[in-house]
């Protein structure tokens, strides 16, 4: 098993955000998770991440059969975990370029690198810019799978890759993601399911206050959730509950 | 400009407006046997952004403590530029004494009137008349004798039409370990002109530094002025004023700071827009480490239709026992004027240092990549291998952060 998250408890502040999550993710594995807005899909980014803001109360990561839930963030992506944020910070002065260059681990590009930025459409100009600063939607999107991409990652996280992207950018994005899964592992986070258009993800799983309520079909979880919205899995989790 | 004496004697023992005030006394007029230009000297010069080592090749001034040791035009750009001591130009042409004390006052305070009774060197440089001079002019003020004052005068004119980049790199001799290093410089920038003006500071930790810079900018003529300070300083007080008299005409006034140890700094910069559709700029972004404390005064005036200005204070604290003050001003005298600001001081922020440990920097080094980020060098439109010339001693100056 590739993550194995068992019984998680995490708290940001004094709430209580995760309340005892399971998941398993294999090697070569893409899962989906949906869930209405705050119910738990980021902050269960940021734990596995490592944010310190996040504190896990109860339960373990593991990852690669190490247990990263007491490691710092910089240590699990050096164990292969790669994020992509759906709202990134803007870091002024520090210009993209320079950040790819440094986490590639490369002083000068490398060819595959060179590709990367091709297919994702990360011009000249955009590489000059400060990360984030003044940035499109879709450019943040680009920017970001190109960064957990360039840290070739074993394992990705991407939180909403198809939020706030129009259809040219999600093209873009779902093509490239495609092909790169084919040999990596992901967790892959979305409200609204446009990216499953270009994936074959493994599995699903629905997330609502703060637990998993469901897993199954990709595919049949999302046409329910498309047709009688998410109070489906509310009066799911509830029938569950009696 | 004539100047009385009597009033100037009584300027000397005023006050400046800003800063902690110096007892002049306290410094000398002396100064040593002039060291030649040595490894040593070569070294310090290059902190401050001046390459001695081509010093035959490019335009270069080099004064060190009360006089000028080496000045030089690059061959390609004789009778483009003239470059002499302000006593050799005042010799020269008449009309240079007009064009000295006529955008700063004499009588400003002790360190203009001790500048105008017993100021000793400097330089004039003038670019004539639409002369595109594409390769750095470089003058570096290097102080040598301990205890001494340096006080200088600059002239400098940039003719109708002409451009260039000048860099003023100031420092102190590493083994000398006090002094007061007084500069005046007095810009102007004629109609179409268009200027690049960086001043490099360096200072061993017991210097105190009070330069006085004025600026003339007329019609449709452009000035960037940077100011780039690394490392410690016992006090600096400055505020470049410049008056944009002509019509759309820009100036914008970049400032980088990076302070350490218990230095003290008083950093200005006030516009005054005259002509239509002028436009002036005021950015810093200054770093305050250990116990250092900035101060931060911006001011943009606007009498000019159409006036445009924006000031950016930026402070970032490394320190609870540093301090940082943002005083950004703004006076307008017309309806149609636009004046902005905006002021910022915080710490290195949480959000920005996860995001670059999620992409695997260790925390130390992604501290170190926001501070160097920080100390943005960008708007100074400077030449590439100046940039990275600076962007070496910011690097070193964050060496162990």
């Amino acid at each position: 098993m590739l993550l194995k998250i068992e019984d998680l408890h995490v708290e940001v502040g004094d709430r209580l955000l995760l309340k005892g999550i399971d998941l398993e993710i294999g090697e070569g594995e893409t899962h989906i998770l949906f869930g209405p807005n705050g119910s738990g899909k980021s902050s269960l980014v940021m734990a596995i991440i490592g944010h310190p803001g996040y504190k896990v109360i109860d339960g373990r990561i593991i990852f690669k059969g190490i247990d990263i839930t007491e490691k710092p963030t910089a240590e699990r992506v050096k164990l292969g975990i790669g994020v992509v944020f759906q709202n990134p910070p803007k870091i002024y002065g520090i210009r993209l370029r320079e950040l790819i260059n440094r986490i590639s681990g490369k002083r000068e590009r490398g060819d595959d690198i060179l590709k990367l930025l091709d297919r994702l459409n990360i011009t000249e100009n955009l590489l000059n810019r400060h990360v984030n600063v003044g940035f499109s939607g879709g450019e943040i999107k680009r920017c970001e799978i190109a960064q957990a991409l360039a840290m070739n990652s074993d394992f990705l996280i991407l939180d909403e890759p198809d939020s706030g992207v129009d259809v040219e950018n999600l093209e873009l994005i779902g093509r490239e993601l495609s092909k790169v899964l084919e040999k990596k592992s992901a967790l892959i986070i979305t409200h609204h399911g446009y990216i499953l258009r270009y994936l074959k993800p493994t599995k699903a799983h629905v997330m609502i206050q703060g637990t998993i309520i469901c897993h199954g079909d990709p595919d049949q979880i999302l046409n329910q959730i498309m047709r009688e919205g998410y109070r489906w899995c509310e009066k799911c989790r509830l029938m569950r509950r009696s | 400009m004539q100047v009385d004496e009597e009033k100037l004697r009584k300027a000397l023992s005023k006050p400046a407006a800003y800063g902690p005030d110096l007892d002049l006394s306290q410094y000398s007029m002396e100064a040593v046997e002039q060291p030649k230009v040595d490894e040593e000297i070569i070294e310090r010069s290059f902190e401050v952004g001046v390459d001695l080592r081509k010093r035959g090749a490019l335009t270069t001034f080099l004064q060190i403590d009360h006089g000028a040791l080496y000045k030089s035009v690059q061959k390609q750009f004789e009778g483009d530029v003239e470059l002499l001591t302000i006593e050799e130009a005042v010799r020269k042409y008449d009309w240079v004494k007009e064009l000295m004390w006529k955008l700063r006052s004499p009588y400003e305070d002790k360190y203009t009137a001790f500048n105008a009774l017993h100021g000793a060197g400097g330089y004039f440089l003038r670019i004539l008349e639409d002369r595109k001079i594409h390769m750095p002019i470089q003058a570096c003020f290097l102080m040598f004798s301990p205890g001494a004052i340096q006080s200088v005068h600059n002239i400098i004119v940039a003719e109708p039409g002409s451009e260039a980049q000048i860099l003023t790199g100031c420092t102190s001799h590493p083994k000398v370990s006090r002094g007061l290093h007084v500069g005046i410089t007095e810009i102007y920038v004629r109609s179409g002109a268009r200027l690049n003006y960086t001043m490099i500071h360096k200072w061993n930790p017991g210097f105190d530094v009070r330069p006085r810079t004025g600026i003339l900018v007329e019609d449709a003529a452009t000035i960037i002025h940077n100011y780039i300070a690394i490392g410690y300083v016992r006090s600096f007080q400055s505020q470049p004023t410049a008056r944009l008299v002509g019509g759309n005409s820009k100036i914008t006034m970049n400032n980088v700071v990076y302070l350490q140890g218990s230095s003290e700094m008083d950093l200005g910069g006030e516009v005054l827009i005259e002509g239509k559709g002028d436009k002036a700029e005021i950015i810093t972004n200054a770093v305050a480490a250990e116990r250092a404390k900035i101060i931060n005064r911006g001011k943009i005036s606007c009498e000019g239709e159409g006036g445009k200005g924006h000031i950016s204070c930026r402070g970032l604290m490394l320190s609870d026992s540093a301090e940082i003050s943002a005083i950004p001003c703004l006076v307008s005298r017309r309806m149609d004027s636009e004046l902005t600001h905006e002021a910022a001081i915080g710490r290195i922020a949480e959000d920005q240092l996860f995001y670059l440990m999620a992409r695997g920097i260790p925390r130390e080094e992604a501290e170190s990549l926001i501070v160097r980020g920080f100390l943005d060098l960008s708007p100074m439109n400077l030449p590439e291998h100046l940039e990275q010339g600076i962007r070496r001693i910011i690097d070193m100056a964050l060496q162990g952060f």
